[in-house]
């Protein structure tokens, strides 16, 4: 055999094993999100179908939902404000501590700042859910259980030190001589911070927005153990609700998760380009 | 004019932030009663719950905060609600409900309930007010921390349609225990010899939630295991007899797994599951801790008919065998604000028609505790309906037992571990015998027992 078909052979190989293995991932990461679909897609009765495609496809699942005509949905778009609600003032809050402290760390030199940045980042050595009854303590000490505030509090406990760190490690690109230049010309700290710091970081805001709208967004621990009312329940703890009943209703169980996941991913869509920036700048930085 | 120095002004902003967050505020008001109660598997099981609260809220003037909550997640929340002292004044728990109520008992976390349930002592049915009673080991006596407000034990349920599908008809479903199981067996080997992928039993087989352990249990009652604990407290499980039984019940629930008659995925069902299984006609049979499979099919009127409902078999021997009856409670919390507005609650919930009242509502899926109800309202034993007599005879009227948390709450402990369920798990993933599968169990009871010593 010759040496060029030998290569050519090798080079088939090689690309045949990737598509293959390619192939197997879309169908594994695919086939949970089609499965949605489908069930979303069939009648009440049809869900345990083994039907790969739906039989009588139908609308009629989201249509309820949309009406809140389920009991199980009687509050779904209630608990679609609370989820923006909380997701939206963690984004917030994340972003206002995490760019003030990263700004105070690395531009307002801070001795030891880099301790500061570290240590945050050692609080993810505890486990989120390690942390629940402790804060539920404290929540309950303070008269904040039963209060959107709680989960929001939490949220951000937990974003804030990711954001810091990214935010420091971004901050670190932007040359320094641009603040003492600012300085010069009379700028206050605020005004640099507002006027320097914030715009060259937009990159870096986008994707620790985004990332801690998504942690608040999925959350299902804190959410069901600091909140109780009905009127105050998020989407995920709502629909935790369906896995209790007789009554399958797994096909509005997936409209409503479907239409539960459209927002964040509009959101990633949205601002895709400026997010991976962001999120990566932290990883090159020393 | 002083000037203030940055500094100083951050210190001073810090200091009175530090001082607002450390002034803690009363979680609670004394004059509302804050309740938790388990999900309904229907809509109107939830609004049989809220119209009782408005009523009374309206009777008082008490402002009442109630809060539905799913069932399994109750047990989590009032755990770190217990741990951290802000608990609710009403808890109605439903999954690990024994295992949280024997366990709070014996912490001395619980108001002693003994007033409300002595205001309809003599109403209530035997082994309902039994299983209520809690040992609390700091007080060192057996009390009732618990008020019954409704009980249910296994119940099997079959589709007709199936049977008659593989040529049998009701007539032909054995009444005694191996025979019973064995006969779907064979249903199943009809269907599948029809080319139908359906299997001939439906029983969860998962370290998880209440099912797998519900069935064994009645498994090892009816091989002659219900005295593995004594009512004294006193584990005996070392008594042949028992032993036997945990063996025997192992190698009966397993080896129908093992030969394909089970689904695979009931090793890591769900309580919901087997029912979900069953809707979609993918198993023959399946025990339900209650008749609510069928009543979830009440308004189908066909399809409640065509579910055919049976009590636990009998013995091999052809005797019965005593069914385990569940209690589900209401508790309050020590700590709680308002301990007199939640015994006022309960004495009137609990007073035979306003119950009886409520378990209508709920559709009948859950038993009296009271026999008083049964006595007074055909809807109880009413022959028109296939499932509620049936249910209501195998728990209430033939012999029943309790289960042992309320001889000694270690038991809690060892449904809440899945001990059996692993035991399960060993033989069918595993490979062991039921024999070395029964030791392993046997021998994580005996090292959780010797933490619950009564007396």
């Amino acid at each position: 055999m010759s040496l060029a078909r030998r290569a050519w052979l090798n080079r088939l190989a090689t690309h045949t094993a990737a598509a293959a293995l390619s192939a197997l991932l879309i169908v594994w990461t695919l086939v949970p999100l089609y499965n949605m679909v489908r069930v979303s897609l069939q009648g009440k009765e049809d869900v345990f179908s083994s039907s790969v495609i739906p039989e009588s496809p139908t609308l009629h699942s989201f249509w309820t939902v949309f009406q809140e005509s389920y009991w199980l949905l009687a509050n779904f778009w209630g608990q679609m404000t609370n989820s923006f609600y909380i997701g939206i003032v963690v984004a917030s809050l994340t972003l206002i501590i995490g760019t003030l402290a990263a700004f105070t760390i690395g531009r307002m030199r801070f001795k030891q700042g880099w301790m500061l940045s570290n240590a945050a980042l050692m609080t993810y050595v505890i486990p989120m859910s390690f942390l629940a009854i402790p804060f539920y303590g404290i929540m309950g000490k303070y008269g904040l259980t039963n209060s959107p505030i709680a989960v929001i509090a939490v949220e951000v406990t937990f974003a804030t030190p990711y954001a810091i760190f990214i935010f420091s490690q971004y901050g670190a690109s932007i040359p320094i001589e641009l603040d003492e230049a600012a300085r010069i010309d009379g700028a206050s700290p605020p005004q640099i911070f507002f006027r320097i710091y914030l715009p060259l970081m937009a990159p870096a805001l986008v994707a620790i927005g985004t990332y801690a709208l998504l942690l608040s967004w999925n959350e299902y621990l804190y959410a069901f153990l600091l909140l109780s009312s009905e009127g105050k329940l998020t989407v995920p703890v709502g629909l935790g609700k369906f896995l209790n009943s007789d009554e399958a209703p797994w096909n509005y169980l997936m409209a409503a998760a479907i239409l539960y996941a459209i927002p964040p991913m509009v959101i990633y869509y949205a601002f895709r380009r400026k997010m991976s920036g962001g999120l990566t700048m932290g990883g090159v930085k020393g | 004019m002083t000037k203030i120095s940055r500094r100083r002004a951050v210190a001073g902003i810090g200091a009175v932030a530090a001082a607002t967050i450390a002034r803690p505020r009363t979680a609670k008001a004394a004059g509302e009663l804050t309740v938790w109660w388990s999900q309904g598997f229907y809509e109107a099981e939830n609004k049989a719950v809220i119209d009782s609260f408005a009523a009374w809220e309206k009777k008082t003037g008490t402002k009442v905060n109630l809060t539905i909550i799913n069932s399994p997640d109750i047990v989590t929340k009032l755990t770190a609600a217990v741990q951290v002292g802000d608990v609710p004044d009403l808890v109605h728990p439903i999954t690990l409900s024994s295992f949280v109520a024997s366990r709070l008992a014996w912490d001395d976390k619980l108001e002693d309930l003994t007033d409300v349930i002595d205001s309809q002592k003599a109403e209530y049915h035997e082994i309902a007010i039994l299983g209520s009673r809690y040992y609390n080991a700091k007080l060192k006596k057996h009390s009732y921390y618990t008020v019954p407000i409704k009980c249910a034990t296994l119940m099997e349920q079959a589709w007709r349609p199936l049977i008659e599908e593989a040529g049998f008809s009701d007539a032909d479903i054995p009444k005694t225990q191996d025979a019973y199981f064995d006969f779907f067996q064979t249903v199943h080997d009809k269907l599948r010899a029809k080319g139908k992928r359906i299997f001939g039993l439906g029983y969860s087989m998962a370290a998880k939630e209440n099912d797998a352990n519900n069935l064994f249990h009645h498994f090892l009652v009816a091989y002659g295991g219900k005295d593995i604990v004594l009512p004294s407290g006193q584990l005996n499980v070392d008594d042949p007899a028992v032993r036997k039984a945990a063996v025997t019940a192992l190698e009966r629930m397993t080896t129908p797994y093992k030969k394909g008659y089970v689904p695979p995925g009931a090793i890591n069902w769900g309580d919901v599951d087997n029912n979900n299984a069953f809707f979609a006609r993918q198993i023959v049979m399946t025990p339900n801790a209650t008749i609510s499979i069928a009543v979830a099919q009440m308004e189908k009127a066909a399809q409640y008919k065509e579910i055919i409902t049976h009590g636990i078999p009998l013995g091999n021997d052809g005797k019965p065998v005593p069914s385990l009856l569940g209690a589900q409670p209401l508790l309050v919390p020590k700590g709680a604000k308002n301990v007199d507005g939640a015994k006022d609650f309960m004495k009137g919930f609990i007073e035979p028609a306003s119950l009886n009242r409520y378990l209508k509502e709920t559709r009948g899926r859950w038993l009296p505790v009271m026999m008083a109800n049964i006595k007074s309202d055909p809807y109880w034993l009413d022959p028109s309906d296939p499932h509620r007599p049936i249910a209501v005879e195998t728990g209430l009227i033939k012999p029943s037992i309790p289960w042992w948390m309320s001889y000694n709450p270690a038991y809690a402990a060892v449904l809440s571990e899945q001990l059996w369920p692993q035991a399960e798990a060993n033989i069918t993933q595993k490979n062991m015998t039921p024999e070395q599968a029964a030791e392993i169990a046997i021998n994580g009871i005996k090292t959780i027992f010797d933490r619950f010593k009564i007396g």
